[in-house]
């Protein structure tokens, strides 16, 4: 079988149980409204500083929410033996790791793209001129999540305090991406001095892509029977 | 044995001579005074910080391909040694920022890709120690090792559009530096790499011995002795 028919059978497996399920989609939208609302009680309605919070309310919903959706990535898998199934089988695990890292990048994707404008009514913070630079921005930075998260999430199989764990080895390592994120969301929206957000947009390419590789060099070896 | 007690003879000697030196023998630095003193132990400390973690990498990688047990405790060896001179590096940069910049933190390239490096690394070597005792928590924990490599040029980067002001030594060729400075410089600096060297060895074997304990304890319940 070949890489694109194995990316593509889990992929559709691990889709058709999620939205006949709906369980992950549904608990990360509403933890993420909850966020949402938590985070506007917090401030005051005055509209310097709401966009001045924005880029960091923003990002820490998709931190939160990414490493959420991370951690479930083998939940289905982790009873009955599936994983172990599904890694003993001879489809290329590359190609497994690139289905998984699809649907997370999709539930991410997914809750962000609801909960932003939401976000950004309760913050009274206009975002109709900048639509496209900040979805590409959250587009990338959710794809920087699902690349990183997606093979340390195997952990959750095998460790033990993995629901600690996770959020422990994931925050660091996506630091680049918040870091990024925060500061080129902020540029965007011109509330820091420097105006171009294209740096930001290079680094978070540039992150993406090596976590690319690197998922792909090192999943097959760190996963065990 | 007689080599590793010369070893550590000499490197008793050097980091008596090199607290000696850089507190008598240099000068006091003009502009900051005598708080420049952390330098002495500041830097060698990171070098030996990230030797640490140079060598869990290595480890980690050679781990994943050889699958041998023993690359595992070069690499957690590294990582505990990493963090233990990390922390004295955390420590004591605050200190002498304190004075030197007026804050105690900033959020600099260096010093944040320091801050997250120990951060990774102290989540490595959590994972080893209490993750359980598998091949896959191994395996999983060396491959974090992996990854967190390339992450630190990324922090580095995404940090230094923030403006770096840490004081940069390699820059000016060392002129910053008398020669007297120099001196009780390069000795701490021999002095503290020797120190982590003989550690790492110590820990290194530490646990190449705990796990033939455990090896040869599992044997002896398979047997039906009881230890």
């Amino acid at each position: 079988m070949s890489f694109a028919e194995t990316l593509a059978l889990v992929w559709r497996k691990d889709m058709r149980i999620e939205l006949r399920s709906k369980d992950t989609l549904v608990t990360l939208v509403l933890f993420a409204l909850v966020m949402t609302m938590v985070f506007t009680f917090g401030f005051a309605n005055d509209p310097q500083t709401n966009l001045r919070v924005f880029p960091s309310v923003l990002w820490a919903n998709v931190l939160f929410c990414g490493t959420l959706g991370v951690g479930r990535t083998f939940a289905r898998e982790a009873r009955d033996g599936a994983f172990t199934a599904l890694i003993l089988s001879p489809a290329h695990r590359g190609a497994i790791l690139a289905a998984k890292a699809l649907v997370n990048l999709f539930l991410t994707a997914f809750v962000t793209a609801l909960t932003t404008p939401i976000l950004a009514v309760m913050l009274r913070v206009d975002l109709s001129d900048v639509v496209g630079l900040i979805s590409a921005q959250l587009f990338l930075g959710a794809a920087g999540f699902a690349l990183v998260g997606t093979p340390l999430a195997v952990m959750a199989v095998n460790a033990r305090f993995a629901e600690v764990l996770l959020p422990m080895v994931v925050f660091p390592l996506v630091a680049p991406v918040l870091i990024a994120g925060v500061t080129g969301t902020a540029s965007i929206l011109g509330t820091i001095p420097e105006q171009d957000p294209r740096p930001w947009f290079q680094l978070m390419i540039g992150f993406d892509l090596v976590y690319l590789v690197g998922g792909q060099f090192l999943f097959d070896r760190m996963v065990t029977e | 044995m007689n080599l590793r007690l010369a070893l550590i003879a000499l490197c008793t000697i050097g980091v008596i001579a090199g607290h000696w030196l850089a507190f008598d023998f240099a000068p006091i630095e003009a502009r900051m005074g005598v708080i420049q003193k952390i330098f002495y132990f500041h830097v060698p400390s990171a070098m030996a910080c990230y030797a640490g973690f140079i060598a869990c990498c290595v480890g980690s990688l050679a781990y994943l391909w050889s699958r041998k047990g023993r690359w595992d405790a070069l690499a957690l060896a590294g990582a505990e040694l990493g963090l233990i001179f990390g922390l004295i590096v955390l420590v004591t940069g605050p200190l002498w920022a304190r004075p030197a910049w007026g804050v105690w933190w900033k959020w600099e390239p260096r010093l944040t890709s320091m801050a997250l490096l120990v951060l990774m690394f102290a989540a490595y070597w959590v994972l080893h120690t209490f993750g359980g005792a598998g091949e896959g928590v191994r395996r999983f924990a060396a491959a974090l090792a992996v990854f967190a490599t390339p992450n630190i040029y990324f922090v580095h980067v995404a940090v230094e559009k923030w403006k770096g002001m840490h004081p940069e030594l390699e820059d000016k060729a060392g002129s910053g530096l008398s020669p007297d400075m120099r001196i009780a410089f390069f000795v701490s600096m021999a002095a503290l790499m020797l120190l982590f060297a003989l550690l790492f060895e110590q820990r290194y074997r530490m646990h190449l011995h705990a796990r033939l304990v455990g090896a040869l304890r599992r044997r002896i319940h398979r047997l039906g002795g009881d230890v």
